[in-house]
């Protein structure tokens, strides 16, 4: 190679080098520089700058902005020379490795490492959080071992929410792990007496509540509100459902109150939290939520007042020209053909196939909508019963997509049951119940049949009140109750008793009992 | 510990493996002699291409037997020199930077803190020696080639093979000097870094029954410290025991009044051992009482440890040779790691129920010494004692294996049993249940379907404690083996190429080295998804590991070729060294002691094997070339 043509490939590397840079330097230069601020991004001689600081400023994504800065994770990522994501790759397969051959510590230290690579990675957060809270503590054979496992989850989410704080997904999945990981696996019973007894975890955690406040329940529903109030300040949710999403702080507090009430508190405590938990039912009910529908809220509270709109407009419709909509279902009824009248008149037990879908069809062709009845009203006032028809249709549309959002959380069971809860006879009863429980166990048998027939005497007064009419065909109580009958009925066995003919929740057992049983396997 | 490859003892290992480490230095010899022999024939023809290279053979033979000591040591002096003049200390320092910030990584609140900042230290030290080795031996030769220094070497009497060695040894010299200082430095960083001790405060602790001579016995917890606490009892005459907990205990110094107790805590015990284990040969026991080499899968994907069904006959058996009673005067110090999988919850307070017996592998007597509640993940100790007088249960049993050509086969017979040996009331360790130094070791889970599971390494015999200093600078010789590899294949590599290159290739070498284990699983057909051009089929289309692949010319070519780089690969996999066995992190993170035969000698060995033919190599690489001329 000539000295020449050397020089003229060193002097090409050079400029190649010295376009880099420039680009690079004007695509990083600050923000400051140009005197900018969020919403303005023209210089002042007009030039649009898509430099990276004003993108990462319009976008938040600065380090500072997403959450706490990590000097050691920065500095682990330059020291990957750019290859940061292929690092994070054969971290995570030596994690994966670690897990399969049970080397927690060594897992643990390795998650660290990959977060420390992809700090705002959130999937890797909640993934690996996941893991440690759920596929790891379950390894282990003693509960205690396992709660913590639980806890180095949880904390590895709140590493997350301190590097990524605006991210409300990281919050609820604290929530989640606090509230249904402690409070309903297998050894919930251990793990809610460990939590409340965990001074490091709360000192950690810098929470200074009370001890008798440390339920996990409560906890986590503080978590679930966290992230409700980042969504509000409008943070992105995702592919979480939102109904579902906000559906978790009150449900907490349900469940707060169920679970207190099966660790034996009842009376004015047990009634405050089935109170507030139908109050923050309530609020959820009247909270704005986002539909599939884009910038379209719902409020599941709505349901019964749209019901009531599209009543009074029918009413008002129909008022019109009374009987016309009976009147509309004969003629039509009249001009179809008789073999499908006689398929449709045909008892439901007696059908064939054949009549079956004849008389769907019939049913169908009777269908008399508002608009149709509008139509048939003649005179002044067929523009105001058009208008009265097509509101009527819009206002039971809404009815019925708000409980279809409804039936996604359970809305209208969950409501009568903070209703019922709180009542001084079902509170009652169920302490009853739970001292009934509590005799069988240290066979006390006439204590625990006194105590059962206490409580059944309360679910009687209960479903009694005209206020509760409906109540005794929930089918959910009614099983739980069938449950206690028949603890109930050990109790009578083995006092060699039998069980009363005119037994006080006779219709509860008829009504429930197939089910129980069908659910039990009995 | 795993110990998913163990090593053969020194005088099992020695023979076959010098047989077929001949065998292939053979093949080697014979190839390079065929090789050089035709390139010398095309560059000089048939007549004079012979002569030259038996010539250079011969030539290179002398080189390596008639090496100078003398001129073998002023070279390695050199290279000393040179690695000072290019300031090796710096790696210190980057040592010492990333110790001074370790703290941000370390994480003093996990479960086994003495273990991660082991591994630690010993990965950092690893990384950062095997770098300094590479740049050190691949740059040195191409470097003084390049600015022509070599030649005031190559102008003195000096053989190739005298600068290849001196290099080596230069290089490995500074970098033992390096690893030594590094050592000392990471080991007070450890011993220091997870020390800490305990507050007691006397209002935490609540009485734990009733006092003796006014004084009241005491329980209850320490206060909290690096992310954990420890119960602790104090008993009526004042003595302290404080538990274990995240791998360690203190010892507990109790003073004051009875009123007002004071204590003292002291530093973390236990945390730092190096257990010398004596490790048995394992099987099992079905449930059908039938001998099986393997136990049951509850549905692990790694199938390092095999489970036995409790409540059933079914155990897992160790058996131990060699047991002198000079080296147990006492009895047996049986510890174990086992693992508990439960198919119902049971009782969740407690741990699963199991017990441990001896078994004398002539008589067929059998004594469950000790029922215990399972805790796994964690080393449970039962200490046997010589004269065994408590015992839960004793009876005679022979162990059954079916075999296809002998049928099924009883040892001890079941005619030879003698059931009056099962009716004393005290047992000998010795006398009765070790014979010709052979006892078992007998693990069974007594509930009904929950299971134990356990690998051969999961029990041992805690014959001693060795020193943990020494351990710990062990752990450092896995790392000086690797270094020296590293500097062997650098220097040979940079006799024939630049310096990037050699780099390259000795970085080459050492991830092939690192990943031999999977690369032999490669050429194997033992990973999911194929060989190198399946696997480049899958990343292109996007296609997972489990899906076949679209039959057709395009699979067929691609798996035809796999079949063909799947033997390279196969002799890739065993020409370099197997850099993952020299490493003994986890031995000292683990607490056992790396025992010289076979942990030390053999690796020490093998690491020899494949310096000897690297350094012949790189002296012939360099006699070849023009500058060495």
């Amino acid at each position: 190679m000539s000295p020449q043509h050397a020089f003229a490939r060193k002097i090409f590397y050079l400029i190649g080098l010295v376009l880099l840079v420039a680009v690079l330097s004007w695509l990083g230069q600050p923000t400051a520089s140009e005197g900018s601020v969020e919403g303005k991004e023209e210089s002042a001689s007009g030039f649009r700058l898509p430099n990276l600081a004003q993108l990462r400023l319009r976008y938040k994504l600065s380090e500072a902005q997403l959450g706490e800065i990590d000097p050691a994770g920065t500095t682990i990522k330059l020291a990957t020379l750019g290859l940061r994501g292929v690092a994070a790759n054969i971290l995570w397969e030596k994690a994966n490795n670690y897990k399969m051959k049970k080397d927690w510590t060594n897992l643990s230290a390795t998650l660290q490492q990959i977060t420390r690579l992809e700090p705002h990675f959130i999937s890797v957060w909640r993934f690996q959080a996941w893991n440690l809270s759920y596929n790891v503590s379950v390894e282990f054979d003693d509960y205690r071992e396992r709660y913590r496992w639980v806890i180095r989850g949880i904390d590895f989410l709140r590493d997350g929410i301190r590097r990524n704080e605006r991210e409300p997904m990281l919050v609820w999945d604290v929530g989640w792990y606090i509230t249904h990981k402690i409070g309903t696996a297998d050894e919930s019973k251990q793990f809610r007496r460990l939590f409340k007894e965990d001074d490091e975890t709360f000192q950690r955690w810098e929470d200074y509540r009370p001890a008798a406040d440390r339920d996990n329940w409560l906890v986590g529903k503080d978590w679930f509100w966290r992230s409700e109030k980042l969504v509000d300040q409008g943070a992105d949710l995702r592919k979480t459902t939102p109904v579902l999403f906000f559906s978790h702080r009150p449900m907490s507090q349900m469940n707060y109150s169920e679970a207190i009430e099966k660790d034996g508190i009842f009376g004015e405590k047990a009634k405050e939290a089935w109170k507030k938990a139908g109050d923050e039912w309530f609020e959820f009910g009247a909270r704005a939520i986002p539909t599939t529908e884009k910038d379209r809220y719902i409020h599941l509270n709505d349901a019964e007042q749209f019901d009531k709109e599209a009543a009074d407009r029918i009413a008002k419709l129909e008022a019109f020209e009374p009987g016309l909509r009976e009147k509309i279902r004969k003629e039509r009824y009249e001009k179809l053909p008789a073999a499908k009248r006689k398929a449709y008149e045909t008892p439901p037990e007696k059908r064939t196939r054949d009549d079956w879908e004849k008389a769907q069809e019939v049913a169908e062709q009777l269908i008399v909508t508002h608009d149709q009845l509008a139509r048939q009203i003649s005179g002044p006032n067929r523009p105001i019963a058009i208008k009265l028809a097509r509101e009527a249709a819009e206002f039971e549309k809404k009815a019925e997509e708000n409980r279809l959002y409804r039936q996604i959380v359970n809305f209208e069971f969950w409501r009568e049951r903070a209703r019922y809860e709180q009542t001084p006879e079902a509170i009652f009863a169920r302490e009853y119940a739970f001292k009934g429980a509590e005799a069988l166990a240290n066979a006390d048998l006439i204590k625990a049949r006194e105590m059962y027939e206490q409580c059944f005497a309360k679910w009687r007064q209960l479903f009694d009140r005209k206020d509760f009419a409906q109540l005794k065909n929930d089918d959910s109580l009614g099983q739980e109750i069938v449950g206690i009958i028949y603890k109930y009925r050990q109790v009578l066995e083995k006092s060699d008793q039998p069980f009363p003919k005119d037994f006080v929740l006779n219709d509860i057992l008829e009504l429930h009992e197939k089910n129980w049983r069908a659910r039990e396997g009995k | 510990m795993v110990i998913e490859n163990p090593l053969p003892h020194f005088a099992e290992w020695f023979p076959a493996a010098a047989a077929s480490w001949l065998l292939v230095v053979g093949v080697l010899i014979v190839a390079a002699l065929v090789l050089g022999c035709l390139v010398s024939v095309l560059r000089y023809g048939p007549r004079l291409g012979f002569t030259v290279a038996l010539g250079t053979a011969v030539s290179g033979v002398v080189d390596l037997v008639c090496m100078s000591p003398r001129r073998v040591a002023a070279l390695s002096w050199l290279a000393v020199k040179e690695a000072i003049r290019r300031r090796v200390i710096l790696v210190f320092v980057l040592f010492v930077v990333i110790l001074l910030f370790a703290g941000w990584f370390l994480d003093v609140g996990s479960s086994e803190p003495a273990k991660l900042y082991l591994s630690f230290v010993l990965t950092a030290t690893t990384y950062l020696v095997l770098l300094l080795a590479l740049f050190l031996s691949a740059f040195s030769l191409p470097t003084d080639v390049k600015s022509r220094t070599i030649q005031t070497v190559v102008t003195k009497p000096v053989r190739p093979s005298e600068i290849v060695l001196g290099r080596m040894l230069g290089f490995t010299i500074v970098g033992t000097a390096l690893l030594l200082l590094m050592s000392v430095v990471s080991y007070f960083f450890v011993t220091r870094g997870v020390s800490h001790t305990h507050e007691v405060l006397a209002e935490n602790l609540r009485p734990a029954g009733p006092a003796v001579d006014g004084r009241q016995p005491l329980s209850g917890t320490t206060e909290s410290s690096q992310g954990h606490r420890h119960r602790l009892f104090v008993d009526a005459a004042g003595k302290g025991v404080i538990e274990s907990e995240f791998g360690h205990w203190h010892e507990i110094q109790v003073g004051g009044t009875s009123d007002k107790p004071s204590f003292e805590v002291g530093g973390p015990e236990g945390m730092f051992q190096a257990r010398v284990p004596i490790y048995g040969k394992l099987r099992f026991r079905s449930r059908e009482g039938v001998d099986i080499d393997r136990g049951i899968n509850v549905g692990d994907e790694w199938f390092y440890r095999s489970f036995i069904q409790g409540g059933s006959v079914a155990a897992a058996i160790w058996t131990f040779s060699n047991i002198r009673e000079s080296q147990f005067p006492d009895g047996l110090p049986v510890e174990m790691n086992i693992e508990v999988f439960r198919t119902y919850k049971g009782n969740i307070e407690k741990g699963v129920l199991g017990s441990l017996s001896l078994r004398n592998p002539r008589t067929g007597l059998i004594v469950e010494v000790k029922v215990f509640e399972s805790k796994d993940f964690t080393p449970l100790f039962i200490f046997v004692p010589r004269k065994i007088t408590e015992f839960s249960g004793a009876d005679v049993i022979s162990s059954k294996r079916e075999t296809p050509d002998k049928g099924v086969e009883f040892s001890p017979p079941q005619n030879l049993l003698d059931r009056r040996l099962a009716e004393r009331k005290e047992f000998d360790l010795f006398n009765d249940l070790v014979a010709d130094g052979e006892v078992e070791v007998w693990l069974r889970c007594l509930e009904p379907s929950q299971y134990f599971g356990a690998g051969q390494p999961d029990l041992w015999l805690h014959a001693a404690d060795a020193s943990f200093e020494v351990n710990f600078f062990k752990g450092y010789f896995g790392i000086w083996l690797q270094m020296v590899l590293v500097i062997a294949f650098g220097v040979t590599f940079s006799t024939f190429l630049s310096g990037p290159v050699a780099m390259l290739a000795t970085v080459g070498a050492m991830i092939g080295g690192f990943f031999s284990d999977f690369l032999t699983r490669l050429s194997q057909h033992a990973v999911l998804g194929g060989g190198p051009f399946e696997a480049i089929i899958r990343l292109v289309r996007q296609e997972n590991l489990m899906t076949e692949l679209e039959p057709g010319l395009r699979t067929t070519a691609a798996q035809m070729a796999d079949r063909v780089a799947e033997a390279g690969l196969w002799v890739i996999a065993h020409i370099l060294p197997p850099f993952t066995e020299f490493n003994y992190a986890d031995w000292v993170a683990y607490g056992f002691d790396i025992t010289w035969d076979p942990w030390i000698v053999v690796p020490a060995l093998r690491a020899l094997a494949f310096l000897v033919p690297v350094f012949v190599a790189g002296c012939f690489f360099l006699k070849t070339r023009e500058v060495a001329q």
